[in-house]
């Protein structure tokens, strides 16, 4: 904080620069004591007054801060140091826009403070700026044209605007104003060398990229990315042989990489779908797999391309390989595979057959090498070849006939169940793990759950068996176990327990699976609050940015910086978002059409069935409660010195542990929101996304981005059931609109959709649709859901609907997943509890395993 | 199974992976400081074979996929990976890195994947950061990693850390030469005569060393400090401090 303390006398004015130097080295004790030094004897110095509001920010009382620095501007209007100080306290509360309108005004009273400059410019680019990040650090460059960064700042600023001439301008600029070419070993200057030559590809002009690029390489240290962009511009400019040349130096260091002999055969000029370069491929990737015996992908990827005998042959060594050496994962391996049916049943056949033959040992069996077992207490068991050859093939049928595309589970219980009792290991879980995963396709989630901690209790102190374990177990709704069991591998003296602890430890699957098994179970407070903190682990990743902003400058690794910033502008793609999403808006949804379930949940946490259940779960609660309540005095007690970091903040307990306030919400649709604007701007294509997104805007009446959802669901997938049910829905909201649309609006639904649907009554295009698509369960129950939509509380539409969803557990194609949709949905449609028995009695002997039908 | 470097947007997966294997976890910001401080380190297994069904399944419906897509935005299976750094401040003064952590899923072994992220990380350590070995912390308990870093990689045990680990745990301190990949370098460039691969110039290795940490010497530096293990509290302000903290994972194992 530079800031000419005004008009103190020079003892005031010497403490001030102390309080300065206090803030500065986090010292706040002692800033604090100065400031009110100062404040005793000029109780309306604005700068004094604002040095003491930022330290209080930074002890996190944001309130107090606000107030006082409030007042530092009222007796400072002038004061850059009032305005800067201003500033930080709106980004310490990461409201960004204002934290900026602060630095600008602050700037207008000292233009020249790069202070002020810097924060400034973090900012822009934390919020995507460009426009005025460029002219920041233009300005930041012209007042200090000798600092690198500030040229590599600027080259940033361009780039990321958009405007890549310019950067390469600026980064050749100052290459230029340098008076000796730096050493090979100033990283910095090479890494900035490199950035404006991915520069130059990137606008499009690959062969000035290249020429440059082999001015510099020799010079350049990170060897893998020059040789990478030389081979990439030499592939791309046709440049062939010296590309293959290229690319065979790059798999001469990384042999395991798909993308170097794709690139390879690109510039071989073969074509894995032409028959007559597979000779020339097959070739090329035995040479490579000559050279190393420990090498894969040069052995797999042919299995890729190859078909009938000549992949039968390959498939046979390949198999064999694997067996002989028991390597696990080979169906994992092969998988991919199984999508053509031939090779499905070929590798079949291959590994049944081999099962009755012995293993050659030539070259040895290579069991119990490095990585064996886990528990450092006893040697890995060395197996003979036969029992781990024997124990290879059954472990992969096993899997074979559990994968969906192949799926007979008795059949995979059989061969799991060999290969169990040919394992002499008593620590090695690999195989009672798939007896696990076995029960879990067979619907028998308490099974697996138990199967699964078998697996754990063979080797407890290995975390992954320890993570599966705990996984099964909130599939089964064991919550309390599924916590201590991850507790035996978290923190002990974590606040809050293993599950705070997994949530300062940001870990997403195990929040997920959590707050799911919450949704299953109806409870919904805590559903919501899990997928709440998941959306607050993304704010944090999101934030995590910042910080590097200058850090990256300074250590010049700009080209993983600006990596860095793309990535963090797609954060919220990532599958992890997606799926916590995707289930708190199907919460909100339910808070909006029944609000009671907000006092539902606090009360009882289930849905309310029947008043004895609500009674029994409301004592439950009560206990819980007390219980909550008796920790949470057991905790301020341990606390109550409290323990504080660094930087003087304790952390504080969470106000609202089981979610309530987040039910209690009046505005349900809005906090929707904030989960589904992420995931239709970056995820577009998912499906289930633009599903959710019309259930959303259909409820705010927002017709147009609704029709939008459903035009974008009808072209990923025009035959999704959901594409029917939405539609009819759609057109059934705009019939009973209570005012008409503004005629725009009206024009563009008109033309975008209603004009491809059909003339007849909604009922009748229902009924038209059911019989089109009565082979599959889905579409029969949007079916069913929609007769009841359209006609509410109708008797005979709802024994006719029992009737149609009864008649799906009779076909063929149904999985238990439909199934239960199926049992969900004669609840929607309150077909009674007559139809619901009947229901659950079908479901069960189809499925005699799956725990969801069993009576509780 | 593919080998590759790490990249910011595999993070989260990493993460996930390494909290999934091993009791010593990290914020995911500190993944990102070693993606942003020494980007050619850190590399990651990858099971193509969902990865590339990203590509294939929105040009060509018609290849292979190995199970239906739910959306085109999954990410990559990482099934390993080794998070890497170079040493800020060696109290010997000797360039060298340093593996954080390195794991590998349980059902990923045998396919000596530790070994190839390994090897890949050791090369860039050297080529990019000239480091003359590389260092590492291994429970005392962990015999099947123990086995890796002696038996297939070549390290050597240097000695015991007392009470290394916050349960109360020994470490084996391991070290690595990389002069091998000198020697490497050099057949390299006597065979194809491109002089592509490593240092060239034995006569800068110290200077080098110097001036690659140079833009860093006026950062404040922090004391030793021993963190409770598994628990770095993010990255706080970026400064980096002595990391002797972060112990090396064993493979796939805890």
């Amino acid at each position: 904080m530079a800031g000419k303390p005004a008009q103190l006398p020079s003892k005031e004015a010497s403490l001030f620069r102390h309080l300065v130097q206090n803030y500065e080295s986090k010292q706040y004790k002692k800033g604090l004591k100065a400031a009110e030094q100062i404040l005793k004897k000029h109780p309306t110095h604005g700068d004094t007054q604002a040095m003491k509001a930022l330290i209080l920010s930074n002890q996190s009382k944001h309130d107090e801060a606000f107030e006082l620095c409030k007042l530092a501007l009222k007796n400072a209007m002038k004061s850059n140091v009032c305005w800067h100080v201003y500033g930080l306290l709106w980004r310490q509360i990461k409201n960004y826009e204002e934290a900026m309108k602060a630095y600008k005004f602050a700037l207008k009273l000292d233009p020249d403070s790069i202070q002020i400059q810097r924060d400034l410019a973090h900012l822009q680019v934390q919020v995507r700026d460009y426009q005025g990040f460029v002219q920041t650090r233009r300005t930041m460059l012209q007042a200090k044209p000798q600092v690198r960064q500030n040229w590599t700042a600027l080259g940033v600023a361009l780039h990321m605007s958009g405007d890549l001439s310019g950067a390469e301008n600026v980064l050749q600029k100052y290459e230029e104003t340098l008076k000796s070419t730096p050493p090979k070993s100033d990283i910095e200057h090479m890494e900035a060398v490199l950035y404006k030559n991915s520069i130059v590809a990137e606008d499009g002009d690959v062969s000035r990229a290249l020429e440059h690029l082999e001015s510099v390489y020799k010079m350049a240290l990170d060897r893998t990315a020059v040789m990478e962009m030389k081979a990439d511009y030499l592939l791309r400019l046709g440049r062939n042989e010296e590309a293959e040349t290229a690319y065979r130096a790059l798999l001469a260091r990384n042999a395991e990489r798909r993308d170097y002999y794709e690139a390879l055969e690109k510039a071989l000029g073969l074509d894995r779908t032409n028959s007559e370069d597979q000779q020339k491929l097959l070739e090329m990737f035995q040479s490579y797999a000559e050279k190393s015996e420990r090498l894969d992908a040069a052995r797999r990827l042919p299995l890729d391309f190859l078909e009938g005998d000549i992949f039968r042959e390959h498939a046979d060594k390949y198999l064999r390989r694997m067996f002989r050496k028991g390597v696990p994962s080979t169906f994992a391996n092969l998988k991919q595979l199984y999508s053509d049916p031939a090779k499905k049943e070929t590798l079949r056949e291959l590994a049944e057959s081999l099962l009755s033959e012995e293993p050659q040992t030539n070259g040895g069996a290579e069991t119990g090498e490095a990585n064996g077992s886990i528990d450092g207490t006893h040697k890995p068991a060395r197996l003979d070849a036969k029992t781990t050859w024997q124990i290879s093939i059954n472990y992969y049928l096993a899997q074979h006939y559990d994968y969906y595309l192949s799926r007979d589970l008795a059949k995979a219980q059989q061969y799991i169940d060999k290969a169990i009792s040919l394992n002499p290991s008593d620590t090695d879980y690999t195989y009672h793990m798939t007896r696990a995963r076995i029960f879990k396709h067979l619907g028998a989630v308490d099974k697996a759950s138990q199967a699964m901690n078998e697996a754990r209790e063979m080797d407890l102190r290995d975390r992954y068996i320890n993570t599966k374990g705990a996984k099964y177990q909130l599939r089964n709704n064991e919550h309390e176990n599924a916590t201590s069991t991850m507790g035996l591998f978290t923190r002990k003296e974590a606040v809050g327990g293993p599950l705070g602890d997994l949530v300062d430890m940001q870990c997403v699957w195990f929040i997920t699976e959590d707050g799911e098994s919450y949704l299953r179970q109806g409870k919904f407070s805590l559903a919501l609050k899990r997928f709440k903190t998941v959306y607050d682990i993304f704010e944090t990743w999101t934030d995590d940015q910042f910080d590097f902003h200058s850090f990256s400058l300074r250590k010049g690794m700009v080209r993983a910086y600006v990596d860095m910033i793309r990535w963090e502008d797609r954060l919220r793609e990532h599958p992890f978002f997606s799926r916590a999403a995707l289930s708190a808006i199907k919460i909100y949804l339910m808070l909006h059409d029944r609000p009671q379930l907000a006092q539902q949940s606090q009360m009882d946490g289930t849905n309310g069935e029947n008043a004895a259940e609500r009674k029994k779960a409301a004592k439950k609660a009560r206990k819980e409660a007390e219980k909550a309540e008796a920790e949470k005095k057991a905790k301020v007690a341990k606390q109550s010195q409290p323990k504080a970091d660094e930087e003087g903040s304790t952390k504080k307990e969470d106000p609202d542990p089981n979610g309530y306030e987040l039910m209690k919400t009046e505005k349900p649709l809005e906090e929707a929101m904030k989960f589904l604007t992420p995931l239709l701007e970056l995820s577009p294509k998912n499906i289930d996304g633009q599903i959710a997104g019309f259930e959303v805007y259909i409820r705010r009446k927002k017709y147009l981005p609704a029709v939008k959802c459903l035009l974008a669901i009808q072209q990923l997938e025009p035959d999704h059931p959901k594409c029917h049910e939405q539609g009819i829905r759609f057109r059934l909201a705009l019939d009973s609109l209570s005012e008409p649309l503004p005629p725009k609006v009206k024009e563009v639904i008109d033309s975008s959709y209603l004009s491809q649907t059909s003339s007849k009554s909604l009922e009748e295009c229902n009924e038209e649709h059911l019989e089109t698509h009565q082979s599959s369960a889905s579409h029969v129950q949007s079916v069913a859901r929609l007769r009841s939509i359209l006609k509410p509380g109708d008797e005979a539409t709802k024994s006719k609907g029992a009737k149609d969803l009864q008649g799906t557990l009779s076909l063929d194609g149904i999985i238990l997943e439909q199934a239960v949709d199926g049992l969900n949905l004669l609840n929607e449609i309150e077909a009674g509890s007559e139809a619901r028995e009947a229901y659950l009695q079908a479901a069960q002997k189809r499925w005699t395993e799956a725990t969801v039908f069993k009576a509780p | 199974m593919d080998i590759r470097l790490m990249r910011p947007s595999d993070i989260p997966q990493v993460q996930q992976t390494n909290i999934t294997n091993l009791p010593e976890n990290y914020f995911v910001k500190y993944y990102m400081y070693h993606a942003l401080s020494w980007p050619q380190l850190s590399y990651v297994a990858v099971d193509v074979g969902r990865a590339v069904l990203v590509v294939l399944f929105s040009f060509n419906k018609t290849l292979q996929v190995s199970r239906p897509k739910k959306t085109p935005y999954d990410a990559p299976k990482v099934v390993g990976y080794v998070l890497a750094k170079m040493e800020e401040d060696p109290a010997d003064g000797v360039q060298h890195g340093h593996i954080t952590s390195l794991s590998v899923m349980r059902t990923h072994r045998r396919l000596g994947l530790a070994e190839k992220l390994m090897r890949q990380s050791q090369r860039a350590m050297f080529e990019t950061y000239n480091a003359v070995y590389v260092s590492l912390h291994v429970r005392v308990s962990n015999i099947a990693a123990l086995a890796l870093y002696r038996d297939t990689l070549g390290f050597k045990v240097g000695g015991i850390e007392a009470k290394y680990y916050a349960d109360g745990e020994d470490a084996y301190s391991m070290r690595m030469d990389l002069d091998y990949l000198r020697e490497e370098a050099l057949d390299a460039e006597d065979a194809d005569g491109e002089g592509t691969v490593g240092q060239d110039e034995g006569g800068e290795v110290g200077s080098a060393g110097k001036t690659a940490e140079g833009s860093d010497a006026a950062k404040k530096k922090e004391k030793k400090r021993k963190v409770k293990v598994g628990r770095q509290l993010g990255v706080g302000e970026l400064v980096e401090r002595n990391e002797s903290s972060h112990q090396a994972q064993a493979n796939g194992t805890s």
